[in-house]
């Protein structure tokens, strides 16, 4: 048991390192292949609109050693990184490894509350009208579902706080220095995440509920609440974390949005800045954090898939 | 199973990463600012407007909200009769948050790195710093009277040594002002508390928060529900809803920003100055003021706005809208509809680029209604919204035909900075283009050089009236510094000149 | 779901279901008026009337006006081109790419699983968002671009789900059966495996096209993709938040099209999967 623990981390591990190099590697080509001369954006990402002119692009080119061949820059990137050393951000000046370190923490406990509240959402309705297919709570919640899959996410938020700030002044508006503060852009983005993975869940529970393992422990004359719990949820588990994995990977990202409506500092805001900026470490930086993530992602879900279903993990 | 397991995960990881804050009861409310603007670094060339908002820091040479010049860490100022030489006496008994003194050697370092970045101070005629005593001086290459006012400049403001570590990178925001950081959260909040120390009046409030909430729609929301005491900068929308919410009062400042659009005189299309006259009769800035920016009176007749009151020349010719005109101009020029209705002149079509860009949302909608105007007039216009600094890169490669963006004249208290460097002889990344005037310039240089009361009343009508026939650079609205204040707020000063959010003299109705 | 041309309205209605129906009678309209386009209400989505900007609806302008006093029924029409031509060619795109790379990884597992996974791990760790985001900062308001950079965010799930489900289904003894009795590749795919995927693929399928346009939304949030005056409906959610309040009938008319366009999807498809 320990053994195959031990097998799946060093894949994992291994993993990892590929995708850190390949991400790394990517991100930096893209930024090279862009048009635009890097150093006047980065030059307008630092002294904004008012103070930015060529003279201080040239100085910005300079300081940054932007005229260098693409090559040495790439050398020193990587060369920083086997010291595990994600460099200083081009716009910002610190260390980009602080950066992402401050502002990953609060990403990560808006996504983590988000998926919580959608797993909360999701599960009952999902379960529910999975095994009560075609009925009307089936039906109710598929309008609901397709109607709050097709409002973005900050036409969802700001309705939300209309209703709770505004009217019934619950939470506030915007911030993010209490736990009251977190309750609505978690919800925001729960709520959108749910509307998709009810539907999976319920499509799962309904497909484990015809399928011949069901009929044979009924069969078997297993009672029908034990059948339900022990074949069917286990059964219907499986597609249901896995789908749950992927849009863990699309949340990370999909807090951009919700971070800018409520002033709430995170990675995907600063990705988009570091792009915009051309603030290549960041980007770096980011996309390599963000791709490390996404591995421990998996490995987390591979863990509970195996745990659920031995057989998946057969390879 | 699983789930619950996921689930306490994830109260745990929601609950211990959050700290819980609150004020008790019988403390005194923090005041809670929110403005768009994140602070993004510790560096000050950086984020240096914002610290110098909220008084953290502050310059040798403040300015009241009429841009009227007064002493700040500086007690006086006086320049050699030349005016190439400038001696700034330093205030005594001024301590830094940290308990340091400041002092000419301080100054002195803040000054020279101010020098070497990129802000007002490098595009001045700045030959030395040094100090002597408490005196800082400026020896200068040539005459030059508005430095006082490129010194209350937020990249000019005076951090105290422990602002940097021993590689003098930036690391802390540490200075004189009424307040000091208690908290920092990049880039978007950073906490306040009064500096008891501070050496001059003392803040009336205890403590104050910045948040930056880039989005109109989220601060407009902040300043309804009462979550911010004082709010900063709205869109027209967001602004009336807050007209009917009693609990705020709005208010509308009008500042000397104006919306302008660049035009490459240096381009065949745009040589002469008819075409730039056609140009502007056909942009109907009645209707974008009504419409969009929602300030009618703030459609431009000129250039400088009336906020800029020694520059803004009432005997002007205001600027029309006559489409008529404009095609009868363009007519005399050569330009004759083609097939598809767009002009055509020696083979060519008048198809043209606009670059602008969406940090400013009015900036996009304006430039959609002169691509839809300028239709009309038969020419076809490509509006391009993207990264600002596409516009100083055009200019230098020569590539851009077309610009629209918010230019400052309030930067400094005195705008000859910014208008020397858009109208000189050569132009500017964020002015004239291709188009030079030699009385232009040489009155620019005088009033630059000579602080002549009568002299530059005269030269700065000259200007104005040269560049309202010329039009290298077409204006189309003023600027509204938009806010809003709780009503429980006494004494808040809103400054159009934005170098202050009136945090030391504001305070708390009893 | 093409071939109800040869039915008469009653038969049809017979055959497919009353939900099933009004899906197909809504899809119809849709794809008509969008054929149609802008002519439908004789407005040009394009001409402004700066002074009578955000309108109510009325007997000119049946859905009211703009921020710029453009005709809202015209620039919907526009923008429905735009968008569901994007929102299903990327869903096509996607669901073709993730369904056949998973059904491969999982069919021939080991080292083809083994490449298949650590590629799309490796893509799928960049991401999507920087994908998008620099591809369309090369070219802002190419539609390509757009197509490309949405195809790319949407596969994931297509893949995932398919490689996932496969396995297991592959595994299954009813597989070994079929493999026993000499029972074609084909008939393994088409009798074992698509039966399994249909129901959740459908699901996924049909949230798919409302993912693309609210991910055009999404970036016209983060100011991406802006070219005026282009009309589409994820841009048009975006343009027309700062008038949620002032004028909420604005920014819902985008909305309600794009519920109206999944609706009829879920329903014409609906009927096929009903156990």
């Amino acid at each position: 048991m320990y053994k195959k623990l031990i097998a799946a981390l060093l894949k994992r591990g291994l993993q990892a390192l590929i995708v850190a190099l390949i991400v790394g590697l990517v991100s930096f080509a893209m930024m090279q292949a862009l048009p635009g001369d890097a150093a006047f954006r980065i030059a307008a990402g630092r002294y904004g609109y008012d103070l930015m002119d060529a003279a201080a692009a040239e100085a910005v080119r300079q300081e940054l050693g932007l005229d260098r061949h693409w090559s040495l820059q790439l050398f020193d990137w990587l060369k920083a990184l086997a010291q595990f050393n994600l460099g200083e951000s081009f716009i910002y000046r610190g260390s980009v490894s602080e950066k992402i370190a401050v502002q990953l923490g609060h990403t990560l406990t808006l996504s983590l509350s988000a998926l919580f509240v959608s797993i909360l959402i999701a599960f009952p309705i999902g379960i529910y009208t999975g095994l009560n297919p075609n009925g009307w709570a089936d039906k109710f919640f598929l309008q609901l579902s397709i109607f709050v899959r097709a409002i973005p996410p900050f036409a969802v938020g700001l309705t939300l706080v209309l209703i709770f700030s505004v009217h019934l002044k619950l939470f506030p508006v915007a911030g993010f220095r209490s736990f009251h503060h977190l309750i609505l852009p978690a919800f925001t983005l729960g709520i959108g995440m749910a509307a998709v993975s009810n539907r999976v869940i319920r499509d799962s529970v309904l497909e484990a509920m015809h399928s011949d393992w069901q009929l044979f422990s009924r069969i078997k004359g297993l009672p029908s609440g034990l059948t339900l719990r022990a074949h069917v949820l286990r059964n219907a588990a499986l597609p249901s974390v896995t789908y749950i994995g992927v849009q863990m990977a699309y949340l990370i990202e999909g807090v951009v949005i919700i971070e800018t409506l409520f002033a709430w500092p995170g990675i995907g805001h600063a990705l988009i800045h570091a792009i915009f900026g051309r603030d290549i470490a960041m980007v770096q930086g980011t996309a390599l954090t963000l791709g490390l993530i996404y591995v421990g992602l998996n490995l987390v879900i591979d863990f509970l898939c195996s745990f659920i279903d031995p057989r998946s993990a057969k390879s | 199973m699983f789930t619950k397991s996921l689930a306490a995960l994830g109260m745990a990881l929601a609950f211990s990463t959050i700290a819980f804050a609150h004020d008790s009861a019988h403390e005194e409310k923090t005041v809670k600012i929110a403005a768009p603007w994140e602070i993004t670094s510790f560096d000050l060339a950086i984020s240096g407007y914002v610290i110098q908002k909220l008084e953290i820091m502050e310059n040798l040479v403040d300015a009241d909200e009429n841009g009227v010049l007064r002493p700040g860490l500086a007690t006086d100022w006086a320049a050699s009769e030349d005016a190439m030489t400038w001696r700034f006496t330093l205030r005594n008994n001024v301590t830094f948050h940290d308990g340091t003194a400041f002092n000419a050697g301080t100054a002195l370092t803040a000054l020279t790195r101010a020098w070497k970045q990129p802000g007002v101070l490098s595009k001045a005629p700045i030959k030395s710093i040094t100090a002597e005593d408490n005196v800082i001086i400026f020896e200068m290459e040539k005459a030059f009277a508005a430095l006082p006012a490129l010194l209350a400049h937020a990249t000019t403001i005076i951090p105290a040594a422990a602002s940097f570590d021993e590689a003098g990178a930036p690391v802390a925001f540490v200075g004189t002002g009424p307040f000091k950081v208690s908290a920092y959260t990049p880039p978007q909040s950073i906490d306040l508390e009064r500096y008891d120390n501070y050496w001059g009046k003392k803040a009336k409030i205890a403590k104050a928060g910045y948040l930056a909430a880039g989005r109109a729609e989220t601060r407009a929301l902040l300043a309804e529900t009462g979550d911010a005491n004082l709010v900063f900068t709205f869109d027209p929308a967001g602004f009336n809803g807050l007209q009917a919410v009693d609990s705020v009062e709005t208010i509308a400042v009008p500042i000397p920003r104006v919306v302008t659009l660049k035009v490459n005189a240096g381009h065949a299309f745009f040589a002469d100055p008819k075409a730039r006259q056609a140009l502007s009769l056909a942009i109907n800035r009645q209707a974008i003021a009504t419409s969009i920016t929602r300030f009618p009176e703030a459609a431009a007749s000129q250039l400088f706005p009336p906020a800029l009151n020694s520059w803004h020349n009432t005997d002007l010719p205001k600027l029309e809208y006559d489409m008529e005109k404009a095609k009868m101009l363009l007519a005399e020029l050569g330009w004759q509809k083609g097939e598809d209705g767009i002009l055509v002149k020696n083979g060519e079509r008048f198809a043209i680029q606009l670059r602008t860009f969406p940090d400013r949302p009015e900036l996009p909608l304006i430039a959609t209604v002169l691509q839809a105007s300028w239709k009309e007039i038969g020419i076809e216009l490509d509006v391009s919204v993207a990264n600002y600094s596409q516009i100083p890169a055009g200019h230098q490669d020569g590539s851009l035909h077309v610009a629209l963006y918010a230019r400052n004249y309030g930067l400094t208290p005195d705008p000859i900075g910014t208008v020397l460097q858009d109208f000189a002889a050569g132009g500017g990344d964020w002015g004239a283009m291709g188009w030079e005037n030699a009385q232009v310039a040489q009155a620019l240089e005088e009033i630059a050089a000579k602080g002549d009361v009568e002299k530059r009343a005269k030269n700065i009508a000259l200007v104005s009236s040269i560049i309202q026939e010329e039009l290298p650079l077409i204006p189309i609205t003023w600027y509204q510094h938009t806010a809003s204040i709780d009503a429980n707020l006494e004494d808040v000063i809103i400054d159009p000149l934005q170098r202050s959010y009136g945090l030391s003299t504001m305070r708390w109705k009893k | 779901m093409i071939f109800f041309a040869s039915y008469s309205p009653l038969k049809l209605y017979r055959k497919i279901g009353l939900s099933r129906s009004i899906g197909l009678g809504l899809l119809s309209i849709i794809i008509i008026s969008t054929v149609i386009g802008p002519d439908l209400v004789g407005h040009d989505p394009a001409k402004q009337d700066l002074l009578h900007a955000r309108q109510m609806p009325n007997a000119v302008h049946l859905l009211g006006t703009d921020h710029l006093g453009r005709d809202m029924a015209a620039r919907l029409l526009s923008g429905a081109r735009l968008s569901l031509s994007l929102g299903i060619l990327s869903l096509v795109t996607a669901a073709f790419l993730g369904i056949s790379l998973g059904i491969i990884a999982a069919w021939f597992g080991t080292w083809t699983d083994r490449f298949l996974t650590s590629f799309a791990d490796a893509i799928l760790a960049l991401p999507g968002l920087l994908l998008v985001l620099i591809l369309m900062a090369s070219a802002p308001g190419s539609w390509w671009l757009l197509y490309i950079g949405i195809s790319l965010t949407l596969w994931v799930e297509f893949f995932r789900y398919t490689r996932q489900r496969s396995r297991i289904i592959l595994a299954h003894p009813s597989v070994d059966a079929s493999k026993n009795l000499g029972l074609s590749n084909y008939f393994i795919l088409t009798r074992h495996i698509f039966p399994e995927l249909r129901n959740g693929l459908f699901t996924i399928s049909a949230f798919g096209i409302a993912s693309a346009i609210t991910a055009i939304a999404a970036l016209g949030f983060v100011s991406v993709g802006i070219r005026p005056p282009m009309a589409e409906w994820g841009l048009m959610m975006t343009q027309l938040l700062p008038y949620w309040r002032e004028a909420p009938f604005l920014i819902l008319q985008p909305i309600i099209c794009l519920v109206l366009t999944i609706l009829s999807l879920h329903l014409s498809v609906g009927g096929f999967h009903k156990k």
